[in-house]
């Protein structure tokens, strides 16, 4: 209707209410189109902050959430003094650590060398390619870990038989644990965050790779003073990112992959949520365990979005 | 003609320093034990599949398939509750994808409006929640609570909202819908919804297939919900089905599998040799599929992930 832009073009004599209804009267539908959004957010991320209060409580079902009493710091205090607390931390914590010494670095490597592939062609293929991991699920990678690792038939023993080594089971092993998980992200990840860092390279001016011919620079150089400083925004955010994530667990993937055997090192603090909490009906117990770790994580990444945001000038927000 | 076809000429036959040499082999030999790295896996799985169960536990099925047989696929196509799960999981899959697609670009074109009142909010809302949630135990009592739990809506819905996704679409929707045919579509008498679905929608083909792939993929493997929300084996999707066969050491619980690899053999060895070369078979069945969609909406896929994560 002309009535939006024929009220903006009013002299301001008409008057704040006014102006929302007219605001109102040509945008309600917005507010309507974002319901469903909203109501998914409620429902499953809201309601259940509702529910964090049993942290505090001693959580029974026929009293439910609101019912159940109030018991204060109860459950933080047992889970601090418990003797399995220092391990849950440092396994959570180490893994993710080494996971991200190890896993970041190579994308940024992997989309520099990659962006230097002049073929057209092949550098798509290979695009393509690397990408195929992302879809694989953690499932099916376990699977594929535990028969490729098996003692008897996997593949991985297999070639060291024929060096003369003897066959391990990988999977039953409390030191192999780290490694293989890591490496298996790798795996399934790079492709992903690689594909994030090509986009970026893509958005370099061509001129100043021209300007660094023109002054003899060989490629090493080009990606020192060019590639690097140009993704180092891109790089700044999935940094942040990650290390706000430092505490998190990737339960999904550590519980299908935890065995018997790897036990020390593969119980992180999402798994031993998801063991104790609806194993053994612990609610409150690891609902506060729970809610320890988002808060740590909450304050993780501020923190480091202020120090990344001093340190380079750019931030996640 | 020499001078001014000199400096063309020049630039083609430059010289490739020395550095810039070692540079290019080094580049091409990475790219080949990379590309190894990613495909022989895969590669091993597929030929394993057709493989003769014995020569799989010999080590000899390295390169190429050995003694070529289907029994492998066979016992998975009589093995029922892994069937039953497969359904599940397609309708599963089908159902929250279009919920998920519906409710996301809604929800982008709303946040893309400049003069939208209350965006801040809304915002914050939504970004909120990527910091901060209930957990998984609040979560797991609340859907207990409002009956969601053991029933198919809980693997449908949960999940069919990703933040990330909706920032992705809503600056899709920015940077390549012109704000010019808004103004024109206002001026014409158009209101948000007939523009959304007469304009927004059509021209949005390559975010609704990026987001169709990142959805449905991230649907159709997930395990973890229906392990958590579900108690009827009969509502499992495949992915909490194939934990119990191809992630636990232990027996499976439901008898199923093992019977089912039973069949036309003689003995219990036998059965467990099949059950080794059925667990390639499966990962290609279940895998397979999410594969497909990839080559085919690949065209789509990158430019569109190229678009969100520039500016997303």
């Amino acid at each position: 209707m002309k009535s939006a832009a024929a009220v903006q073009t009013q002299k301001p004599s008409t008057s704040a209410s006014q102006r929302a209804k007219s605001y109102l009267k040509d945008n309600w539908q917005l507010y309507i189109m974002i319901l469903p959004a909203v109501a998914y957010f409620i429902i499953f991320h809201y309601m259940p902050m509702y529910g964090i209060q049993i942290a505090f409580k001693d959580y029974k079902a026929v009293s439910g959430i609101t019912g159940s009493e109030w018991v204060g710091l109860k459950h933080f205090k047992a889970f601090f003094n418990a003797y399995y607390f220092t391990r849950l931390l440092a396994n959570t914590l180490i893994l993710n650590i080494e996971n991200l010494l190890i896993g970041f670095p190579i994308p940024v490597i992997m989309a520099i060398m990659l962006n230097q592939i002049k073929n057209d062609r092949i550098k798509r293929g290979i695009q393509t390619t690397i990408y195929v991991p992302y879809f694989i699920s953690t499932v099916v990678l376990a699977g594929m870990l535990y028969i490729f690792l098996s003692p008897t038939s996997g593949i991985f023993n297999t070639v060291r038989q024929w060096f003369g080594l003897r066959a391990i089971d990988y999977m039953s092993s409390a030191s192999a644990f780290r490694p293989i998980y890591i490496i298996s992200s790798i795996w399934q990840g790079a492709g992903y965050s690689t594909i994030l860092y090509i986009a970026a390279l893509s958005g370099i001016d061509q001129a100043l790779y021209e300007a660094a011919e023109i002054d003899g620079a060989s490629i090493w150089q080009k990606i020192r003073y060019i590639d690097l400083p140009s993704i180092l925004p891109t790089i700044m955010m999935v940094l942040v990112l990650d290390c706000g994530k430092l505490l998190n667990s990737n339960t999904e993937k550590a519980l299908v992959m935890q065995t018997a055997g790897n036990i020390p090192k593969s119980d992180i603090i999402g798994v031993y949520v998801y063991n104790v909490g609806l194993g053994n009906a612990q609610f409150s117990y690891t609902a506060a365990i729970g809610l320890f770790i988002n808060i740590i994580n909450f304050i993780l990444i501020i923190s480091v979005n202020k120090i990344s945001k001093k340190a380079t000038d750019v931030g996640l927000f | 003609m020499s001078a001014s076809a000199g400096m063309a000429v020049r630039k083609s036959k430059k010289r490739i320093s020395k550095s810039d040499q070692v540079f290019h082999i080094v580049n091409t030999v990475l790219w080949i034990v990379i590309m190894f790295m990613i495909l022989y896996p895969l590669y091993l799985v597929i030929i394993a599949s057709v493989s003769d169960p014995d020569a799989i536990i010999r080590g000899e099925v390295v390169w190429h398939p050995v003694g070529i047989s289907f029994r492998g696929y066979e016992a998975v196509f009589k093995y029922r509750e892994l069937l039953r799960s497969y359904g599940n999981s397609i309708m599963y899959t089908f159902a929250s994808v279009i919920i998920s697609i519906f409710v996301t670009l809604l929800a982008a074109y709303v946040l893309s409006r400049p003069k939208f009142k209350g965006k801040a909010l809304f915002n914050l809302f939504f970004i909120f929640t990527m910091f901060f949630g209930g957990g998984l135990i609040p979560t797991f009592l609340t859907m207990r609570d409002i009956g969601l739990y053991n029933t198919p809506w809980v693997i449908v819905l949960m999940g069919s909202v990703s933040v990330w996704n909706m920032m992705v679409a809503r600056t899709f929707i920015q940077t390549s819908i012109p704000h010019s045919l808004y103004e024109a579509s206002m001026i014409d008498g158009a209101s948000h919804f007939s523009y959304f679905f007469k304009i927004v929608l059509p021209l949005s083909k390559t975010i609704i297939a990026v987001l169709a792939v990142y959805y449905g993929v991230s649907k159709w493997n997930d395990y973890f919900t229906g392990l958590v929300y579900l108690r009827d084996r009969n509502l499992y999707p495949l992915q909490t089905i194939l934990r119990e066969i191809l992630a636990t050491l232990q027996v499976d619980k439901s008898g199923d599998y093992m019977m089912s690899m039973m069949d036309n053999v003689e003995s219990m060895v036998e059965a467990t040799k099949v059950a080794q070369v059925a667990k390639y078979c499966i990962i290609v069945v279940a895998t397979g599929p999410v594969v497909i969609l990839y080559a085919f909406m690949q065209k789509y896929f990158e430019k569109g992930v190229m678009i969100g994560s520039l500016k997303g």
